[in-house]
């Protein structure tokens, strides 16, 4: 041990060439690490910067879809242009009760002169045709809803 | 040749330890080295490497914590760190109704502006609302000064476009009411400060900042479905009936939530300080009134529940009731006799003062108090406003309150009061914070299930034949009472101005626990229509409102339409007449 201490290279201490070795990688290394950390903090920094903008853009929208989905604007919006009015009991249905409604009235014959071509070609397909037949068109099935009530 | 003899000086004390100090540290590493063992030196090495390592390790734990736990991480959570911040409020399902949005204060430094004229006409085209002393003053002074606050991100960009120099802007975070007039009165508006001052704004002030800190939001009972539901009935209804004002109100009569509140004319709340004060009054909280026959359900309750009178007890209402100097009538429909239910059916003030006066004041008394007459109805609102009570009950007294006179309450009071009769007798809180499911609130017990029970029929069988007839839903089995009372101005009552009311509950039928609500329609002095001949009482006002409301808002409660036999008036009738209750 005595002898690591004493010995000497062109006249230094080795141990104090190894102390000083020792030293300079230390600060290299924190510069290094102080360096990336800062390039890191950065980074993030500015990733935390673009979160919140983008917080306060949704922030933004939300206050402004609220503010355009007001019930009292879309009420007049409805009425005014659409001429809606809030539905009454009998145009309810529960999706349960969906079953009970049977096609009232026969399918409207097609009034196109010609069927398109895709039709033509599912329509002669075994079985097509009366699947086709009970669907009907959606107006027919809730002309005269009968709602829950029996 | 002599020279000068210098005697020898004596320095002060002090310099002379200064110099032996000196001197010692001079040739102390001398002095170590001549004495000193190899050993010594290791030692010393030894100990120098464990002190800074000591050192070191100390220094890295702190650097650790402070890196880990110092708490800076919420300064990038989103949060807001103004300490006027405040948190969003939304609606019981997330729907926006108040929140901080980005604002703008604008200054200006009148040493850069070079055309005072140019600069105060430019900004006052696109800031019609600034104040031309203001804005002079800041043009005209030797410093930089403020001269208008909650400039939008457009105004912002506007006046920047003008290149104008000497102009700066700062941040300015404004509570913003995205939905306008919509739930004004429930949500309530606060000022630039943060400070909460009406509504859920003022009523929960201390979790709307303590949100703001860590970035979340706080829900209110509301559903604004049902309040979009209620406003826009409760509109129509009063301009219908050319009303000074109207009242709608919801809530759950198990939960006590609140999940609409509409007070007619409403205001809104990005410009409070501008709306008319009659519009600024929350009359669901803040007024109180003299219910008339809604009453009426709390009286009937309290004969039942007390065992005072039962079903099938009938009463002589042939001749009006004279207490006093006080007459009592009815309206005249040619009654004689009358049985409970319908005495609740056509509303005889003669049955209900007969049954208070049978029960007696304390017994009276005591139900009102438990039913929380007797106080601010409890709800975290500030508004909350207490009842005018009569001085001493005398038995005037007693059989007018039994009708709805003699006592003012606000329609909050009557909503938790007439939840207690329809959800199996427990008086539960309101409240304007979202209950999450499951959760079931303190109340105390002032009916039995029994009497809850009954009155539910009763009130479904008021509906189905009695004055409500109005108010039915087809399948949501309404249940109410109407209620009309002459209004007292300058100490006289006045025939032609009436407070029209009508208390519901739907669905009526099903066991108390069943899920169930309760719709409050007022109307502050309606006036009638053709349509009503000539009427304006609960029944022919409030009653049919109530109807409209309970029908659109029913499925968005989730309630399903009933098939009409369940809900029927033989069925009722068959219920009560089984006795089964009571």
């Amino acid at each position: 041990m005595i002898g690591f201490f004493d010995r000497r290279w062109r006249g230094f201490r080795v141990v104090n060439l190894v102390g000083w070795g020792l030293l300079a990688a230390m600060i290299l290394g924190v510069y290094l690490a102080k360096t990336m950390a800062w390039g890191e903090r950065n980074q993030i920094a500015s990733v935390e910067i673009q979160i919140r903008q983008e917080k306060l853009r949704i922030r933004l929208l939300e206050a402004e879809v609220a503010h355009l989905e007001q019930p009292r604007r879309l009420e007049a919006l409805s009425a005014g242009a659409l001429g809606m009015a809030p539905i009454g009991p009998k145009q309810e249905i529960a999706l349960d009760d969906l079953h009970r409604f049977e096609r009232q009235k026969p399918i409207p014959a097609p009034t196109l002169a010609e069927p398109p071509v895709f039709a033509q070609a599912d329509v002669g397909a075994p079985g097509v045709a009366a699947k086709i037949a009970v669907a009907g068109p959606v107006t027919a099935q809730f002309a005269a809803p009968q709602v829950t009530q029996q | 040749m002599t020279g000068p003899v210098f005697a020898p000086v004596r320095l002060p004390l002090a310099w002379r330890w200064l110099g032996s100090w000196v001197w010692r540290l001079e040739h102390a590493f001398e002095r170590a080295r001549a004495a000193a063992s190899p050993h010594d030196s290791r030692r010393r090495i030894a100990l120098v490497m464990i002190a800074f390592g000591l050192a070191f390790f100390v220094m890295g734990i702190g650097a650790t914590h402070q890196a880990l736990f110092s708490g800076n991480s919420a300064e990038f959570s989103g949060a807001s760190a103004s300490p006027y911040a405040r948190a969003a409020l939304t609606d019981r399902n997330g729907a926006l109704l108040a929140v901080d949005l980005p604002h703008y204060q604008l200054y200006v430094d009148p040493r850069e502006v070079w055309d005072v004229q140019g600069t105060q006409q430019a900004l006052a085209a696109i800031l019609p609302q600034a104040q031309a002393k203001r804005l002079n003053k800041a043009l005209t002074g030797t410093k930089r000064a403020f001269v208008i606050g909650g400039l939008t991100p457009d105004q912002r960009t506007a006046i920047h476009d003008l290149g104008l120099p000497g102009l700066s802007f700062e941040d300015d975070e404004r509570r913003v009411y995205p939905l306008g007039n919509t739930a004004s009165h429930l949500i309530g508006f606060s000022d630039s400060a943060g400070s909460g001052l009406a509504g859920a704004e003022k009523a929960l002030d201390a979790d709307v900042r303590k949100a703001a800190v860590t970035g979340g939001s706080v829900p209110l009972s509301l559903d604004l479905r049902v309040q979009a539901a209620l406003e826009d009935e409760l509109r129509k209804a009063a301009n219908q009936f050319t009303v000074r004002g109207a009242v709608g109100l919801i809530t759950d009569v198990h939960t006590g939530e609140i999940l609409a509140l509409a007070s007619y004319p409403d205001f809104d709340p990005n410009n409070a300080g501008a709306a008319d004060p009659n519009a600024l009054v929350n009359r669901v909280a803040q007024s109180v009134f003299e219910m008339g026959s809604t009453f009426k359900i709390f009286t009937v309750a309290q004969g039942l529940d007390s065992g005072t009178v039962r079903l099938n007890s009938t009463f002589d209402v042939s001749h009006p009731l004279t207490i006093g100097t006080q007459t009592i009538h009815d309206y005249d429909k040619g009654d004689t006799t009358l049985d409970l239910p319908h005495v609740l059916l056509h509303s005889s003030n003669i049955a209900a003062a007969k049954i208070a006066l049978a029960m007696g004041a304390d017994t009276v008394t005591g139900y009102y108090r438990n039913l929380g007459l007797f106080g601010s109805a409890p709800v975290e609102l500030a508004e909350s406003a207490r009842p005018l009570l009569p001085q001493k009950w005398s038995q005037n007294v007693l059989a007018s309150a039994s009708f709805g006179n003699a006592i003012a309450v606000s329609p909050l009071a009557v909503a938790a009061g007439t939840a207690a009769v329809a959800n199996g007798g427990t008086y539960v809180p309101l409240t304007i914070r979202k209950v999450e499911p499951g959760h079931e609130p303190k109340g105390r017990r002032v009916f039995s299930p029994q009497t809850s029970q009954t009155m539910l029929r009763l009130l479904r069988m008021n509906v189905l034949e009695g004055t409500g007839g109005k108010a039915d839903a087809p399948g949501f089995s309404v249940g109410g009472k109407t209620g009309s009372n002459e209004k007292v101005v300058a100490g006289r009552i006045d025939r032609n101005k009436l407070v029209s009311s009508f208390a519901a509950v739907f669905p009526a039928d099903g066991p108390p626990e069943a899920k169930r609500y309760f719709l409050l329609v007022l109307m502050d002095e309606p006036h009638a229509t053709k349509e009503t001949y000539g009427f304006a009482t609960g029944g022919w006002t409030a009653a049919p409102a109530a109807g409209r409301i309970v029908s659109r808002v029913g499925p968005l409660l989730g309630l399903k339409r009933a098939p009409v036999a369940a809900t029927d008036k033989a069925t009722v009738e068959a219920a009560l007449a089984s006795g089964e209750d009571h």
